[in-house]
């Protein structure tokens, strides 16, 4: 912890960075994002195994854009995020320093895209083991029972748009959510509109999704809907092969023409 | 509230037999943003177009509707009509209710009931389209042909005759194709070099040309007008500006032993060379995997040679980038090699050989000066045996298409064979003779008749070796099957035509299509037969698919007379219906979060960003940004696009959804 302090004292203290995200203690034990910039504030920063949420989410907003440079302190969900984010465009190149704390206890700084990516070469996936359970016994459900599974937990929901606030790929400025010229889904929290906001949620992060699980953890009503973006990145993963979150270049298995596609619709 | 006219097409009986026509009228007049409906029987025709018209006026009607036939019949004809009357050609919409209605439904009440929904649909989108103007393109006025065979030379001299600069470029050192490796031509029997070299000529003189040979196109972006093209010109390692063609290098060259490729292999040449003796340019080649300088071995002989110190070792590829505003692909095909016929020996029988190898033997330039000789011992055979399709026609072991050219050079190898050597005999299996063309079964009739070509109708099933002949074992269809054996000194495959190789390679490139079998697609069959499939890109010749001299030309004129046509004016008027990123007030500025997942989305490559910039030309936000000249309107970046920040003109999202939420 103390090496992580030092690190962020550092890179403030030289100016390297304005701003350095992490952890600090919050309520109840849990722990929740610390926005550091100036030295006197980084005795916030902690770091163990709570430290589950994924940072990236907060790159991308204007407010702390605005801020600086910026370093991160990542897990291994928020380094995916940071590289799918630089893919689409989102982050530039070198604008992030990603700092990691080593099994050893060691800082990694990761500066540039190159060395993210070889860094997350080396990370196992991303799901818990809980989840991937979860996620083997939804894949195991007929077409019916599924249906039927998220039909029950999505009456729940309340469309406060948790999920949607806490992705990190959910950035957009504009959401088809909130178009309503023409209103494409509609705003009520009734079983239709509820179905299609979290269908078309799930289609927008089939092959963009890190499976970080935050929009599960978000929920303040408890549903797993993190299962839903995952099984649809899963989907495409194993049709296409193209895990998200793994590289800065764009490949998005879903929008990207090839005339040597090797289906013939396309042509 | 919109003031929207509709107009219901009887189309004769199409659509008035299965459809209560006078029925959708009077309840279209009901909708809402209706003023006027009525039917008419021909809508298409003058007075039915004269009804619109006068109805827009009298009822100041700003939007119309008319349901009739499919919009790619007559969409053009009712936007004419209403523009003639003072509307924006785009507040006209067609609803099918032919194609979609009449056509594929009998006669109900349910089928008038679809036809005033189709017609509703329309209505509700009218009310949201907005007037569209044309987009202008300028145009670079200038050509790229690729291919140098006959194909290419006609298209390039059309194209340079009719004012315009031409840029050719063409893989192999010289011009001239498969044309400049055949003996004499059907149907008149003239010597194809002596008719092609002076085109060549005239392609390399020609003030409008700029000629690269050795070279091929590296890469290409761009769109109709306005293609930017890299081009590969390989190094000779010969300097072009200073060789006289003196041919002084080619004699002093060690290496003798390469298969000469333009002799189909019958030959050898030497490490440096020139394809052949009429050769435009007429400037060598170092053929670099041979050459003993660059397997690392001590020569420059050819160097030593030259009197103008032409020869350059170190002469490197160039890339070399153009500007044109059309391109012509017209880069051949090549033959089906023996080694694909395990029927006939798999190509180790040396004496089978293909129609292009007899056309070397026949060719008074080829390695045996004219005299028809057989590769095993150099001997004049005395008898031959012709398979026609060989290969074609034959889903299970070659290609299923005909080569269309086969039928005809088979009868003039044959009559060629008997010309050469009058004690000779020749044997044709065939599945049917098509000599369809001017003077062509004349000709056939002519190796039939005079020149005593014996015909056996059917397929050979084997051929082996024995005894020094190749025994051609086949059956004679039209005496019930009778099995026929032939001892032959030498057999030739009429072997199919294929698309040339690395045709794939350059349609990609190209962005043009290709058909199942691999030649390049035209863009309609019957209508549009040498456009491709992307717009400004045109073809000719074989390349489209296998065909003789004489189509060749015809067809290279017209891709010709397209290019001229497009070049002849300085912009390029194009549909509106295109894609566009939204733009909105601060602090959004536009939908776009400048993700540009679309931009590998977009088939045609329309999509490119942008920067949102303020008064100091600050960045305020980077978006996607399509180009309307390269876009095709596909739509496919609107249904990507997560924040419904792209819309299609004449096509929007709010248009679309008002048709679904109307039904
Ligand atoms: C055995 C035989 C006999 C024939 N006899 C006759 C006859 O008597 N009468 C008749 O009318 N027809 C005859 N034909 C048909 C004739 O050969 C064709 O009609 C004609 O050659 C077609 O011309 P082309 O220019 O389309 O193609 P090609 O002659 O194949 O020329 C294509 C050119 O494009 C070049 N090229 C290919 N790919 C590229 C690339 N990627 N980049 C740059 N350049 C490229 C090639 O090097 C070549 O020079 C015969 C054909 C055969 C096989
Ligand atoms: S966080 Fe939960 S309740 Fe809120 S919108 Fe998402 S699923 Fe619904
Ligand atoms: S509409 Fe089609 S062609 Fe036009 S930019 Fe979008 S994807 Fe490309």
């Amino acid at each position: 912890m103390d090496v992580l302090r030092n690190k962020a004292r550092d890179l403030l203290a030289q100016g390297q960075v304005q701003v350095v995200i992490g952890y600090e203690a919050g309520t109840g034990g849990a722990r929740r994002p610390s926005f550091v910039r100036s030295e006197a504030d980084v005795a916030r920063l902690v770091w163990d195994a709570d430290c589950v949420g994924n940072l990236a989410g907060y790159l991308t907003r204007a407010e702390i854009k605005k801020m600086g440079k910026i370093a991160v302190v990542a897990n291994a969900a928020t380094l995916r995020a940071l590289l799918q984010l630089t893919a689409e465009h989102q982050l530039a190149e070198g604008a992030v320093s990603a700092l990691v704390v080593t099994e050893e206890g060691a800082v990694l700084e990761l500066s540039n895209a190159q060395a993210v990516t070889e860094h997350v070469a080396t990370l196992p996936a991303s799901l818990s083991a809980a989840d991937r359970e979860k996620l083997d016994q939804l894949m195991a459900l007929s077409r019916e029972e599924r249906r039927a599974f998220w039909e029950q937990e999505l009456q729940r929901c309340i469309k406060c748009y948790a999920c949607r606030s806490s992705c990190p790929m959910c950035y957009c400025g504009s959401c088809t959510m909130d178009c309503n010229r023409p209103q494409w889904v509609p705003v009520a929290s009734h079983e239709m509109g509820n179905l299609e906001y979290h269908t078309v949620r799930a289609m927008h992060l089939a092959g963009r999704c890190v499976e970080c699980g935050e929009c599960g953890r978000a929920c303040p009503v408890g549903i797993p809907i993190h299962l839903l973006t995952c099984y649809a990145e899963e989907s495409v993963r194993r049709q296409f092969g193209q895990p998200a979150g793994t590289s800065a270049t764009l490949n998005y298995a879903l929008g990207t023409f090839r005339p040597d596609d090797q289906e013939t619709f396309i042509r | 509230m919109s003031r929207l006219g509709v107009f219901v097409c009887h189309c004769g009986e199409n659509i008035g037999a299965t459809v209560d026509v006078t029925e959708v009228a009077e309840r279209c007049k009901h909708m809402p943003g209706v003023a006027h409906a009525e039917d008419y029987k021909y809508l298409c025709s003058n007075p039915g177009q004269n009804k619109i018209k006068q109805a827009i006026e009298e009822h100041q009607l700003d939007g119309v509707v008319v349901a009739a036939c499919s919009p790619r019949m007559h969409e053009p004809t009712f936007r004419r009509a209403v523009t003639d009357a003072g509307l924006n050609a785009y507040m006209c919409e067609v609803a099918n209710l032919r194609e979609h209605c009449s056509w594929v439904h009998e006669k109900a009440d349910s089928t008038t009931e679809k036809a005033i929904d189709l017609v509703r649909l329309q209505v509700e989108k009218v009310k949201r389209n907005k007037p569209l103007d044309t987009i202008q393109v300028p145009i670079t006025r200038s050509a790229l042909v690729i291919g140098g065979g006959i194909a290419g030379i006609q298209a390039a001299l059309d194209i340079a005759d009719s004012g315009h600069k031409v840029i050719m470029v063409e893989r192999s050192p010289a011009l001239g194709g498969h044309m400049a490796q055949l003996s004499e031509t059907f149907p008149t029997l003239d010597c194809s070099q002596c008719i092609l070299t002076p085109r060549m000529v005239d392609v390399s003189r020609h003030p409008n040309i700029t000629l690269l040979t050795y070279s091929e196109v590296e890469h290409v972006e761009g769109f109709i007008g306005n293609f930017k093209v890299a081009i590969r010109k390989r190094a000779r390692m010969v300097d072009e500006d200073l060789c006289t063609g003196c041919g002084e290098c080619l004699q002093k060259c060690p290496t003798k032993n390469v298969a000469d490729s333009f002799n189909e292999g019958l030959s050898m040449r030497r490490a440096i060379y020139v394809p052949f003796a009429q050769a435009v340019p007429n400037i060598p080649v170092i053929d670099t995997e041979n050459c003993r300088k660059f397997q690392g071995k001590k020569c420059d002989r050819c160097a030593k040679a030259c009197p103008t110190k032409a020869i350059k070792f170190d002469q490197k590829d160039q890339i070399i980038n153009v500007e044109v505003g059309a391109i012509v692909v017209a880069t051949g095909y090549q033959v089906m090699g023996t080694e694909r016929f395990p029927e006939y020996g798999y190509g180790t029988y040396p004496d089978v050989i293909t129609g292009l190898q007899f056309e070397r033997y026949a060719s008074a330039s080829g390695p045996t000066q004219g005299v028809i000789k057989r590769p095993s011992d150099g001997k004049e055979p005395e008898t031959v045996v012709f398979l026609a399709c060989s290969g074609s026609r034959d889903a299970a072991k070659g290609v299923k298409y005909c080569s269309k050219i086969c039928c005809m050079y088979t009868a003039k190898h044959a009559m060629l064979l008997k010309h050469k050597n009058h004690h000779a005999k020749a044997y044709v299996f065939y599945m049917d003779i098509r000599s369809a063309g001017k003077n062509y079964d004349e000709f056939v009739r002519r190796a039939i008749e005079e020149d005593g070509v014996k015909y056996i109708r059917g397929r050979v099933s084997r051929i082996y070796e024995e005894d020094g002949k190749l025994i051609v074992k086949g059956a004679d269809t039209l005496l019930g099957g009778e099995p026929v054996e032939i001892k032959a000194d030498m057999v030739v495959l009429a072997s199919a035509a294929l698309p040339n190789h690395g045709q794939g390679e350059l349609a990609q490139k190209l962005h043009v299509g290709t058909d199942p079998y691999g030649f390049v697609a035209e863009a309609h069959p019957k209508l549009r037969p040498v456009e491709t499939t992307s717009a400004g890109i045109f073809l000719a010749g074989a390349c489209q698919s296998p065909r003789d001299i004489p189509e060749t030309v015809g067809q290279a004129s017209a891709a010709a007379a397209k290019v001229t046509a497009l070049l002849s004016r300085s912009h390029l008027a194009r549909e509106p219906l295109v894609a566009e990123v939204n733009r909105k007030p601060a602090p959004q500025f536009s939908d776009c979060t400048g993700c540009l997942l679309c931009e590998t989305a977009c088939p045609y490559q329309a999509i490119g960003h942008e920067e949102i910039k303020d008064r100091n030309g600050n960045v305020l936000k980077t978006v996607a940004k399509i180009n309307p000249g390269l876009c095709q309107g596909c739509g496919t970046c609107v249904s990507l696009c997560r924040t419904k920040a792209i819309d299609l003109h004449g096509y929007s999202n709010e248009q679309i959804f008002a048709e679904i939420m109307s039904l």
